[in-house]
């Protein structure tokens, strides 16, 4: 029987068009994404191979995901088929046993969901091996890679999903109910995925993500190239947990499905209320007139129509328990969202307005697209599903009213949703301790968020009309998305074609929406036009009565278009044509408009031109004296400028190159007698050729007058230096001299598909020309400074160097700042409306500018930067500036960045940091510490620009921060950082695109000159002391400190250190500086006996290895030549580890491998480790502790 | 007076649905009889302007439904075969909803309105239970409230019988009946009664063609005398069939009744007996079944239904 059942099912399934529709859909997305970088769902990044197991595991599980809301057409459908189609009873009414009904439906289901993975694997296979598929990234296509994939994760996660499904559509008998089910397991499983984020509840995450994608990632997080282009994740472990989990929460759903399966009419209820009994209705008809009325058609009855139906369509939206649900998932997921998100090294943000919005925009909005995908359909149908239409189709009612109710409808739904959200984020604002309500700022920026989503609905409206099908309508709007995405990965990005779509409107306490409000506005407006359009198009055919020939509804359109309609059409397609005329003049003509591929192209193009002179001598800038007349409001910016350039080597030098982006417009430029060799606009690369060379050693004036001026909008408002308020931008807006790498084309497949080389490394260490130039600039060494900057009369404007004066004249507010010391040739300038807050360390004067919204830290940043100045003086050398500043700048970047005296901090990373639990890493502290730290390790040494460099400025100052939190917040937080630092490096590691590096040799690379940095300085001082690295800090600084070129290297600090530590930390010097060592060090089982002294014994058996890894990853075992750390720690009271009494600390020589350690303490023990701290580079830092079993 | 001229449809599937239908409906109850296919749906919802017809065209009283479909709409009253409720709005609301829909928008005259249609449909005692707990008879009178909103010229009701139990038919035939003095009301029916029992003026469709129009009585006395009647044994009836027009049996008391036309006594043994509508009805398709090719009258089905 069950044969029979299964059999008749999966027949019914597979001759279903939908099946194969959706199953080539999803085969040709594969292929898509398999074939070109074009689509992309995960997929291989740099070094891994397109096709690497890990990329296939991930692509398969993520169309597991996403076909979830079109598998559970089968299941579902296999569920409810009987009771749709009316033939339940007949079913029900033979001998079936439930199993056989239940099971033969459910496997066929399931059957067909695979079956249409099958074609996704297909499509991946297929795609990998198409020509044009740069073979050099794809790996060998196994069988039994697939094989392992579809037996481990794809089929289980199926089976899970399937069941569920079942389980829903059975107990529910309603897709609509099973959908909502659908949606609702999805923002649980968001939430999962969040909370996996947490670095401490990783082993959790990963056991409640029935797809195992939080089981991979853990399993799979520190894995290097070489693991990911091999091997697939074990079935061990958590995984090997998860699915065991999973499959029998599954099988747990069938047999509770049969369980709950009812065969009768009714279904399952799960409370049965008692049918009242009416008494019988009288059997006489009472004779009562019917009053006559009359049947309006005015404008005023139209109108009470409109209203009418809107109401009743609203209202069977907003009762039906499908929207209640949908809208409380979101909020469930955007509780989850507030409370793990915005967070730095696990300190929370002041919840701040925008910061809501942003996570109701990350987390919660986005249910608004099926909200209004679903609505429209459903709306749409509504009188006909209901079977009304007839009725209805047969009032005097205008096409437009059922059409515009329906619109409406969906508004309100998306408005109230929006609504629901911000009130949550209120609340949690209020929760949070955070009173600063802005219910304006939420009214303005859902308004724009929900005019966004209206679009969408006309376009799902119009669409569904068209299709004049339901199922069908939704197919559309799932490929009108899926085209969305597919046209922005193709480099088609300009918001003219793209319906509904605008730049976005990232929103700044400083700055407000600031200019991007405008170009947001006019999109906005000129796809409201089409929108209008395509309604009127949706009323022409709009569906009534029994019409379904596209023939016969294209004449009741002709018909129904007269004159309201062909005015409104004409209207509308005015305005669109008009608007979008003053689009493509804005975007097209007063602006750039160049593509994402063009960009690249351009890039490349000023490679092949201009490397060539990559070596080519030019004179060094020696003075700078600039005028900076600042224009925030009309965003324009004026700057009169004038240089001493002198040639530093040792031949005459003719030919001057100088490059200026390409958005700052050359007004002039006068120095000495020259002709123009070329000027090519498009790179802004000029090359004049001096009449009369500049001698060695001799000098030149160098005046020059640009403008910057934003006129008008463009298609990506990102230009954000030059704003209303806070505007920040350097000296890279300025002439510069010789050609500069940093324009390059860095992206290795990016540089493959516009024929350029492999990617250019940064200069080896033992590059001795390459030392001619700084880390910091190619153009110049030591500079003078001086700089008149003004601005609007309400705004403050700054630049590096002292204030020599300040006045006012028409209007505006003049500065005049001069540096008495030359300086790195790398200057800011900003204008803001600021508050100020000054305070003095010895006779150093710290003034920090900031925004009157973000007072909360302002006195912290106060503290670091004198508690910074104080130790550095104290321990490297005397601070070379009598003045240290902090000026706030918008959060349209977020990081800190460190000029001569002066430091631009942006909103988003310190100002509204909460750091109100005194538990939390206390960030700011940490950035301030790090940027003061630069006054040492940048402005005054500063190395020269080969590889190892940016350990002399990042990992310095890393260090010289480290050492000071640790003073200021004690020994446990700093564990907590450095776990924060080790995670980020591991995972650096796993996404590198080129080499990885040894800190010393590294090549400007984040995860390793900061995050290893912070791991490695901090070991280091560990073994040798602080004194001793301070001590050579000091040294290397006074050998180093405004050093002339050529510039110093790692390896010159390296011979320093070894020269001050003791010779038995020389291999140590080695496997922290110049190799890439990875520890794994793990305590296997922990004991401790209670002596008859009262103290205890702990055994501990630990495993300890040291490997060192190349740059691709691959390892080699080592010796362990130095101790290593064992701790032993007592409970403490509140439990928490931070308060843990330290029993016994102390490092010691630990055997390669398995071996047991035995320490004796004088109080109860409780936890043990090897390396507690994580103080030593280490694959997994979770394992190197265990609690003690005490005998 | 609707008139009805030379209207055709043909369906993409090639379905011949009607085929040069012309009919003059006076004032009155207005019965259109055929067999399940016949087309009556169709004609209904073309009369109704929910569908176009390929050619013809449609007057009532002077106006051109077809040319002016909002006009006519508001002086139609449609009552389709099949329809749906919201089931979990109240009658009351529904009726509420649809009058406004129908541009009885002024509120106070909507509410008498209301309250005087379930009045006379008899729903008024259950005018705030559900939709979705009502009986068949109770949702095809509270269809027939919603169809006689604002006075319509024009009523067209389709198969709104099928179903009911005898009480709430006759209960929903009488309601009928008070209101088709003075507006046209098209019933459209295979049940035969429903017409003898109501409809002054009558047509019979089948295959989508109007096989006979006018009185029911007249068509009745056409066949006077021409009808004959007996009993026989059921495994006789094929027999039967093969040799007479028959034109239904039908069973009483365990035995088959044959109604058998013949201008003469067709063989011993049968009665002569006063012709009603139903022979009328199966007189008119045997006779286009005969005329047709042999295939074709397998859709018009030699058994009767009796209601």
């Amino acid at each position: 029987m069950f044969k029979e059942i299964f059999g008749f099912e999966l027949r019914q399934q597979l001759k279903s068009p939908l099946f194969w529709m959706i199953a080539f859909a999803f085969g040709a997305i594969a292929f898509a994404a398999a074939t070109s970088d074009s689509v992309q769902i995960g997929g291989g990044v740099g070094n891994t191979h397109r096709n690497a197991p890990l990329v296939v595991l991930q692509w398969l599980i993520a169309f597991t995901l996403i076909g979830m809301f079109l598998i559970t057409v089968f299941v579902a459908g296999a569920a409810l088929r009987d009771f749709e189609a009316g033939t339940a009873e007949l079913f029900f009414a033979t001998p079936l046993s439930r199993k056989a009904y239940l099971g033969g439906r459910f496997t066929a289901g399931y059957v067909t969901a695979a079956a249409v993975m099958v074609f996704v694997a297909l499509g991946l296979t297929l795609g990998a091996h198409m020509p044009w598929v740069d073979p050099a990234r794809l790996g060998p296509t196994e069988m039994h890679t697939y094989v392992y994939i579809f037996g481990v994760f794809v089929l289980p996660n199926l089976f899970f999903v399937a069941a569920l499904l079942f389980l829903l559509a059975t107990v529910t008998r309603s897709l609509l109910s099973t959908y909502i089910g659908v949606i609702a397991f999805f923002v649980l499983w968001q939430v999962a995925v969040i909370s996996v984020g947490n670095l401490q509840h990783l082993t959790l995450g990963a056991l409640i993500d029935p797809f195992g994608f939080g089981a991979i990632d853990l399993a799979t997080r520190y894995w290097s190239i070489e693991d990911r282009n091999t091997r697939l994740p074990e079935l061990t472990g958590l995984l090997l947990a998860n699915r065991a989990i999973w499959v029998a929460v599954a099988a747990a759903m069938i047999v509770a499905t049969m369980a709950l399966f009812r065969p009768d009419r009714e279904g399952l209820k799960l409370w049965r209320r008692r049918a009242k009994l009416t008494a019988a209705a009288a059997a006489t008809v009472r004779a009562s007139p019917v009053p006559a009325v009359e049947l309006r058609i005015d404008a005023a009855a139209r109108w009470a129509q409109f209203l009418k139906q809107a109401r009743f369509d609203t209202r069977g939206v907003l009762t039906g328990v499908a929207y209640l649900v949908i809208v409380g998932f979101g909020l469930v997921n955007l509780g989850a969202s507030l409370g793990f998100g915005n967070e730095i090294a696990g300190t929370k943000a002041y919840p701040v307005t925008h910061l809501m919005i942003e996570a109701m925009q990350g987390s919660y909005n986005f249910l608004l697209i099926i909200i209004v995908g679903f609505y429209a359909g459903e709306l749409v149908w509504r009188e006909r599903s209901a079977h009304i239409s007839e009725m209805t189709d047969a009032y005097s009612l205008p096409d437009w009213i059922p059409l515009c109710s329906k619109l409406v409808a969906i508004a309100a739904v998306i408005v109230l949703f929006l609504a629901a959200g911000a009130i949550e984020c209120m609340g949690y604002q209020l929760i949070r301790g955070y009173t600063h309500l802005e219910p304006g700022l939420y009214l303005s920026y859902l308004g724009l968020n929900a005019f966004g989503f209206l679009l969408i609905a006309a376009l799902a409206i119009f669409l569904q009309v068209i299709a004049n099908n339901k199922f069908f309508g939704y197919l559309l709007i799932v490929l009108f998305l899926v085209s969305r995405i597919a046209l922005g990965q193709l480099d088609f990005d300009h918001h003219l074609y793209d319906y509904g779509s605008a730049p976005g409107t990232p929103y700044s306490d400083m700055n407000g929406y600031g200019h991007f409000l405008a170009a947001h506005l006019w999109f906005r407006s000129y796809w409201t036009c089409f929108a209008l359009f395509l309604l009127v198009l949706a009323a022409l055919y709009w569906p009534r009565g029994t019409a379904l020939e596209w023939k016969e509804r294209s004449r009741v359109a002709r018909q129904r278009f007269r004159i309201p309609a062909r005015t409104l059409a004409a209207a509308s397609l005015l305005g669109f044509a008009g608007i979008g005329a003053w689009i493509f003049y804005n975007t097209n003509i007063i602006n750039h408009y160049v593509p994402r591929d063009l960009a690249k192209q351009r890039q490349a193009d000023y490679e092949k031109h201009y490397r060539q002179y990559k070596d080519l001598p030019q004179p060094r800038i020696a003075e700078v004296k600039v005028d900076v007349d600042m224009y925030p409001s009309s965003r324009r910016v004026d700057v009169r400028g004038h240089y001493v350039l002198i040639n530093k080597t040792a031949a005459p030098i003719s030919d001057l190159h100088m490059l200026l982006p390409t958005d700052i417009k050359l007004i002039s430029a006068q120095f000495a007698p020259h002709d123009i060799v070329s000027d090519d606009a498009l790179q802004g690369y000029t090359i004049y050729r001096l009449k009369q060379p500049l001698a060695p050693g001799a000098s030149m004036d160098f005046d020059f007058v640009v403008q910057y001026f934003s006129r008008g909008f463009r298609n990506t408002p990102n230009d954000t230096a030059v704003v209303a308020n806070g505007t920040f931008f350097n000296n890279f807006s300025f002439p510069h001299f010789g050609y500069n790498e940093g324009n390059q084309l860095v992206d290795r497949n990016d540089r493959r598909k516009y024929g350029l080389g492999p990617v250019p490394r940064m200069a080896k260490i033992d590059d001795q020309a390459a030392r001619k130039n700084n880390l910091i600039c190619c153009d110049s060494d030591w500079v003078n400074f001086e700089a008149t900057v003004s601005t609007e009369a309400d705004q403050i404007a700054l630049a590096p160097g002292y204030l020599e004066r300040e006045w006012s004249d028409h209007g505006r507010h003049y500065f005049h700042y001069k540096m008495d010391k030359p300086i790195l040739g790398f200057f800011s300038f900003q204008s803001a409306r600021y508050q100020v807050k000054r305070d003095k360390w010895n006779d150093v004067s710290i003034e920090v500018y900031y925004d009157a919204k973000h007072p909360y830290n302002v006195d912290r940043m106060i503290d670091a930067m004198k508690k910074s100045l104080a130790h550095y003086s104290e321990a490297y050398a005397p601070f070379q500036f009598t003045q240290m500043r902090i000026l706030e700048f918008p959060d349209y970047a977020s990081f800190a960045q460190s000029f001569a005296n002066t430091v631009p901090y942006s909103e988003s990373i310190g100002f509204i940091a909460d750091l109100r639990d005194p538990d939390d890493i206390d960030y700011v502290f940490y950035v301030t510490a790090h940027e003061v730290a630069h006054q040492w390790w940048a402005h005054q040494v500063i190395g020269a620009n080969v590889q190892g460099v940016t350990m002399l400025d990042e990992t310095f100052a890393q260090y010289s921060s480290l050492m000071l939190q640790e003073r200021e917040y004690g020994v446990a937080q700093m564990r907590k950082f450095l776990k924060f630092e080790l995670d980020r490096y591991l995972r650096g590691r796993g996404g590198e695109l080129v080499e990885e590096m040894p800190l010393a040799l590294n090549e400007n690379q984040d995860y390793i000159h900061y995050r290893k940095g912070s791991v490695v300085m901090y070991a280091l001082k560990d073994y040798i002391g602080e004194d001793v690295v301070d001590r050579t800090l000091a040294r290397y600084d006074r050998e180093k400190a405004f050093q002339q070129p050529p510039y110093t290297i790692t390896t010159e600090f390296l011979d320093d250190l070894r020269q001050e530590a003791d010779p038995r930390w020389r291999p140590l010097i080695d496997d922290l500086f110049t190799k890439i060592t990875v520890f794994d060090n793990r305590v296997t089982e922990a004991s401790a006996k209670k002596r008859a002294d009262g103290k205890y014994d702990v055994t501990l058996k630990v495993h300890a290895q040291k490997t060192y890894a190349d740059g691709q990853g691959k390892t080699t075992a080592a010796k362990i030549d130095t101790p290593i750390e064992i701790g032993v720690f007592a409970r403490a009271a509140d439990g928490k580890e931070a308060h843990q009494k330290i029993l016994h600390l102390e490092k010691h020589a630990v055997e390669d491998g398995d071996s047991t350690i035995t320490v004796t303490v004088d109080s109860e023990p409780y936890e043990a480790g090897i390396d507690p701290y994580n103080k030593l580079i280490d694959r997994v830092s979770d394992d190197n502790r265990m609690k003690i079993t005490v005998k | 007076m609707l008139q009805i001229r030379k209207l055709s449809k043909t369906y993409g599937n090639g379905v011949k649905a009607l085929k040069d239908v012309s009919l003059d409906i006076p004032n009155g109850m207005f019965g259109l009889l055929g067999p399940n296919g016949a087309g009556k749906s169709t004609l209904m919802r073309t009369i109704a302007t929910l569908q176009d017809p390929d050619t013809g065209t449609i007057r009532l009283n002077n106006l051109d439904v077809l040319g002016d479909k909002q006009a006519a709409r508001r002086q139609l009253g449609y009552l389709p075969q099949e329809f749906g409720v919201y089931p979990k709005i109240t009658a009351e609301t529904m009726l509420d909803h649809f009058a406004v829909l129908k541009g009885v928008t002024a509120r106070g005259e909507r509410k008498n309105l209301v309250e005087a249609l379930l009045q006379q449909v008899n729903l008024w005692d259950v005018r705030k239970r559900k939709l979705g707990t009502f009986s068949g008879g109770m949702r095809q009178r509270f269809g027939i409230a919603q169809a006689l909103i604002g006075s319509p010229k024009l009523i067209i009701v389709d198969e709104p019988t099928a179903g009911l139990d005898p009480e709430e038919r006759n209960r929903f035939l009488n309601l009928l009946a008070e209101i088709g003095e003075n507006v046209v009301v098209i019933l459209s029916t295979h049940i035969v009664e429903d017409v003898t029992d109501l409809c002054p003026r009558m047509a019979i469709i089948a295959l989508g063609q109007v096989l006979l129009s006018g009185e029911p009585g007249e068509a009745m006395r056409a066949l006077d005398g021409r009808v004959w009647r007996r009993a026989v044994p059921t495994a006789a009836i094929d027999d039967y069939k093969k040799r007479f027009t028959v034109l239904s049996t039908r069973l009483v008391a365990g035995k088959s009744i044959v109604h058998v036309l013949g201008d003469g006594k067709p063989e011993e043994g049968f009665e002569g007996v006063a012709p009603d509508l139903e022979d009328v009805y199966f007189g008119q398709l045997r006779h286009q079944a005969a005329n047709a090719a042999a295939p074709a009258s397998a859709s018009a089905g030699p058994s009767a239904t009796a209601a």
